[in-house]
């Protein structure tokens, strides 16, 4: 058996299997935990795909700086809140799981019907693509190529940083409870009961 | 100064216009300008009347065209004024008598809140009623003859905050136009058939007719159908429940409009038309007969009436059927010089009421009244002027046009209808000996305190007296006055007689009748022989049959406005309420219940809505993965 | 590597749609947000996939801009999702149902 097929059959599994744990998770903090997993096989996979560098980024960036920052959300808003298993919608849960599973028949679909399930990956990969090893031949496209989408991301996250700031920030300055009746009514009049 | 006609119906169109603006401002002078503009109108009118008598007899026409008023296709119809001997007569009649009822009213609605609009509608009135019989085509007349009813309706109904006003307004207004429609379809088969509305052109023997015409039969139906109109417009049976209603409208109007001029519209129009009448045959009999019987039926309930005025009103139905029933009997001049010493006796009888009614300070009851001579004695002796008149006592005016109608009916074989004429006669002098003796002799029954009225009104009551005494000179005999050879050439000669009994015992008989019914009614009434209080509470159901008018009201609220109340309800709830308002609310509750429904999508849950996005993605994606 | 390829995108396909049924089913709003990062992640797979097929880097550099993108976006997210529960005292996203009718 050859390597990539091993691998690829023991993640994909652990992949699909800690997705799966994840939606189902009561307690939302090993919700992140699971994702964290569901991460790093994704990450190996991308390995398999002859995607070195993507797979670091994928820990460092995803589970490295994501999940941390979801992780100290989860803290600030309450980490033992338990979410209730009442659903009050009741189309929703079995809704939601008939067009899930629908979406992947078509995807499946799509898929018989375009490639097939036989064609395999074209040999050479690292000989013509990934020419000089993967970041090499990487930044060659993306700086060069993909330039500008380059620089318009970087702005984006200076803007991404400041919107962070602007929304979480707290006004100083006001007494507690001042705070609570902000908290429960809004001081400025907005409603927050619903209108039913 | 023929060509000036039109300055006669001008005057009082001036009159309505500037009281209708400014006649609140004008206060006392509003009365004081109408009069005048009608005494002008008068004036204006002899002028042209005296115009037409230099001109030679047979020539006496003259058409004074004004503008093309309508012009479409092959119909024409102008606003021409047509002058000759019967409209001059008219004319003269509205506007003298229409003058003194102006001057009197200066005085009787003194006070009256609405001064100035009483003397705009008056005027207006005179316009109309002055185009009517000027008019030389039937579209013309028709205007005049609906501006009138218009008229009349506002007059009646001039103290509208009464109920009883404002409803006797209303039913002068249907009634007469049930007539007025079928007189307008007959004046549609007037321009179908004979080819033009112009009086000229159509007011001729059928082979005289210019055109491609095909009368054939159809002249007896457009006489009866513009007969109908003149049932309706002169208040004869069926349809004149109307007038003794009208009463409700101030006395100067009920001596204008429903004595001496709307009502003789009726007996005009079929003056002017008898050529129609008398190509028919058969509608000429209809005339006759309605004339007749409303003559006799009017005269009857006139006896059992208690207000003062509705005992007028019911003589003025009486006295119109004697002038369709001289118009039935081919005694056109006749009918017309009744008509004239109509206006004069029955508009003096009526200011004369009015002025009993002023000095009683509004009572109408004749139970209520009694020995006014020694308080009102002018008014007395007008009244008894117009009561005499209208016995057809000699020599006053009634005597000799009541004469020559009687005649006319006698020597020209119709011997049945001479007879129940006479009896018509005699209920005539009977009822009106019945009021004068009532109102001005006997015990004194009145609850007030009665006076004299003012100069104002006594004075045209005084005119119209002298010519409710001397118009009989008119037509001095019965066949060669000078009136009726002033209308020969448009009515022609009244018919000679046949047979019959001889001039002097006709004039005989009907004065025995007149002064039979005189002596009756002061017997009864007058004398203090007979207890007539005690006789009307034994004869109490045949008096209230008279008094309701043999119950034609009761009838008619039966059988035609109570279905018709009926009806509208029907229509009025069931179909607009229902129906109708019924399928627009349906309309927006429909859409109310779609929004209702459908504004459940917004459940406010993100979640539903995020379960909508992908129900379509995936609905959509099949669509695409069936098309590829 | 000898595993056909479709096989990554059924991998993927899968990611996808329990990601999908996440958003759908869950009422807290960081466990909602997860799926979303989830279903990015699932496209980005399908992304490298078809990358290696062609044997062309751009899927990849499509791949590495996802992933910046959606690291800005979850800054925003949580920063709304602070602010909201500073307001409002829940994280529950039903409670968030002023715009029913």
């Amino acid at each position: 058996m050859p390597l990539d097929n091993v691998v690829f059959w023991v993640f994909a599994p652990i992949s699909i299997g800690t997705a799966i744990a994840m939606v189902f998770q009561r307690n939302a903090v090993h919700a992140a935990l699971f994702l964290i997993v569901n991460f790093f096989t994704i990450a190996v996979l991308y390995l398999v795909l002859d995607a070195p560098f993507l797979f670091a980024v994928q820990i460092i960036v995803y589970a490295g700086a994501i999940m941390v920052l979801f992780l100290f959300v989860i803290m600030l808003v309450g980490v033992d809140r338990e979410e209730s298993l009442v659903e009050r919608l009741h189309w929703q849960r079995p809704g939601a799981i008939v067009l899930g599973l629908g979406l992947i028949a078509e995807v499946v679909a799509a898929v018989r019907a375009g490639i097939g399930f036989a064609t395999k990956a074209p040999p050479h990969f690292d000989q013509l693509a990934n020419k000089g090893g993967n970041p090499a031949a990487l930044s060659r496209v993306l700086f060069r190529d993909y330039f500008f989408p380059f620089e318009v991301t970087s702005v984006l996250l200076i803007v991404a940083a400041i919107a962070a700031m602007v929304l979480a920030h707290r006004r100083r300055g006001i007494t507690l409870a001042e705070r609570e009746a902000e908290a429960v009514g809004g001081v400025d009049g907005s409603r927050t009961e619903p209108l039913a | 100064m023929l060509k000036s006609i039109w300055i006669v119906p001008a005057l009082p169109l001036a009159g309505f216009a500037i009281n209708l603006f400014v006649g609140k401002k004008l206060g006392r002078w509003a009365g004081i300008l109408a009069s005048l503009l009608m005494v002008a109108s008068f004036a204006v009118a002899l002028g042209v009347l005296n115009d037409l008598l230099k001109l030679p007899a047979e020539q006496r026409l003259f058409v004074r065209h004004l503008y093309d008023w309508i012009g479409v296709g092959s119909f024409r119809a102008a606003a021409d004024l047509r002058v000759d001997p019967l409209s001059m007569t008219m004319v003269m009649v509205v506007t003298g008598v229409g003058s003194l009822i102006h001057i009197y009213s200066i005085g009787y609605m003194h006070g009256d809140p609405r001064y100035g609009r009483f003397f705009a509608y008056l005027n207006l009135f005179c316009f109309f009623m002055l185009t009517l019989v000027l008019a030389q085509n039937f579209l013309f007349l028709y205007l005049g003859w609906e501006g009138v009813g218009l008229c009349s309706y506002l007059l009646i109904g001039f103290w509208h905050e009464r109920p009883s006003a404002a409803n006797a307004a209303k039913k002068a207004f249907i009634v007469t136009r049930i007539g007025d429609t079928f007189m307008l379809i007959g004046i549609v088969l007037v321009f179908l058939r004979l080819g033009s509305l112009d009086f000229s052109h159509v007011l001729v023997s059928p082979g005289a007719l210019a055109g491609p015409v095909r009368p054939s039969g159809v002249y007896t139906i457009i006489a009866l159908l513009l007969f109908a109109g003149a049932i309706g417009k002169s208040a004869q049976v069926p349809l004149h429940v109307w007038l003794p209603d009208a009463m409700e409208g101030p006395t100067p109007v009920s001596a204008l409009i429903h004595a001496a001029t709307m009502v003789t519209a009726g007996v005009y129009l079929v003056a002017r038309t008898h050529v129609f009448f008398e190509i028919s045959g058969v509608a000429l009999v209809v005339v006759l007969v309605v004339g007749l019987v409303t003559a006799v039926y009017a005269a009857t309930a006139a006896v059992g009436q208690d207000d003062i005025k509705r005992v007028l009103a019911y003589s003025t139905i009486s006295q119109l059927g004697f002038m369709f029933f001289a118009l039935g009997l081919k005694a056109y001049a006749a009918a017309i010089f009744l008509l004239v010493t109509h206006a004069f006796y029955k508009a003096l009888m009526f200011l004369s009421a009015g002025s009993v009614m002023h000095g009683l300070e509004g009572e109408a009851d004749l139970k209520k009244m009694g020995a006014l001579r020694r308080a009102m004695p002018v008014t007395t002796a007008v009244f008894a002027i117009g009561a005499l008149a209208i016995s057809g006592v000699p020599p006053f005016a009634g005597f000799f046009s009541k004469d020559q109608i009687l005649a006319a009916a006698n020597q020209t074989g119709h011997e049945v209808a001479w007879l129940v004429a006479l009896v018509a006669a005699f209920f005539s002098a009977l009822y009106i000996a019945r009021l004068i003796f009532l109102a001005f002799s006997g015990d004194d029954r009145t609850e007030r305190h009665a006076h004299e009225s003012p100069p104002v009104m006594t004075i045209p009551l005084g005119f119209l007296a002298v010519g409710a005494t001397f118009g009989g000179l008119l037509g001095l005999s019965a066949v060669t006055g000078q009136l009726q050879t002033f209308l020969a050439p448009v009515l022609g000669e009244i018919p000679e007689p046949s047979a019959g009994l001889s001039e002097a015992t006709l004039t005989a008989i009907s004065v025995v009748v007149a002064l039979a019914g005189i002596l009756v009614g002061w017997f009864v009434y007058g004398s203090g022989k007979i207890d007539w209080m005690a006789l009307r509470v034994r004869l109490a159901s045949v008096q209230r049959f008279l008094a309701g008018g043999w119950y034609v009201d009761d009838v008619y609220a039966a059988t035609i406005v109570a279905p018709g109340k009926a009806g509208s309800a029907f229509l009025a709830y069931v179909v607009d309420e229902g129906v109708v308002d019924g399928i627009v609310n349906a309309v927006g509750i429909l859409f109310q219940w779609l929004a209702r429904v459908t504004r459940r999508v917004q459940t406010g849950f993100v979640r539903t809505y995020a379960l909508a996005f992908l129900l379509g993605a995936v609905a959509l994606l099949v669509y695409v993965g069936f098309r590829l | 590597m000898r595993t056909p390829i479709a096989y990554f995108l059924v991998v993927s396909a899968a990611l996808f749609a329990i990601g999908t049924v996440g958003v759908l089913v869950r009422r807290n709003a960081l466990v909602i947000f997860m799926s979303i990062e989830l279903q990015l992640n699932a496209v980005n797979l399908a992304l490298v996939a078809f990358s290696r097929m062609h044997g062309d880097l751009t899927g990849q550099v499509l791949t590495f801009f996802s992933m910046v993108v959606a690291a800005a976006e979850v800054v925003v997210g949580l920063a709304i999702i602070v602010n909201v529960n500073r307001r409002r005292r829940t994280a529950d996203v039903d409670d968030l149902n002023l715009l029913k009718w």
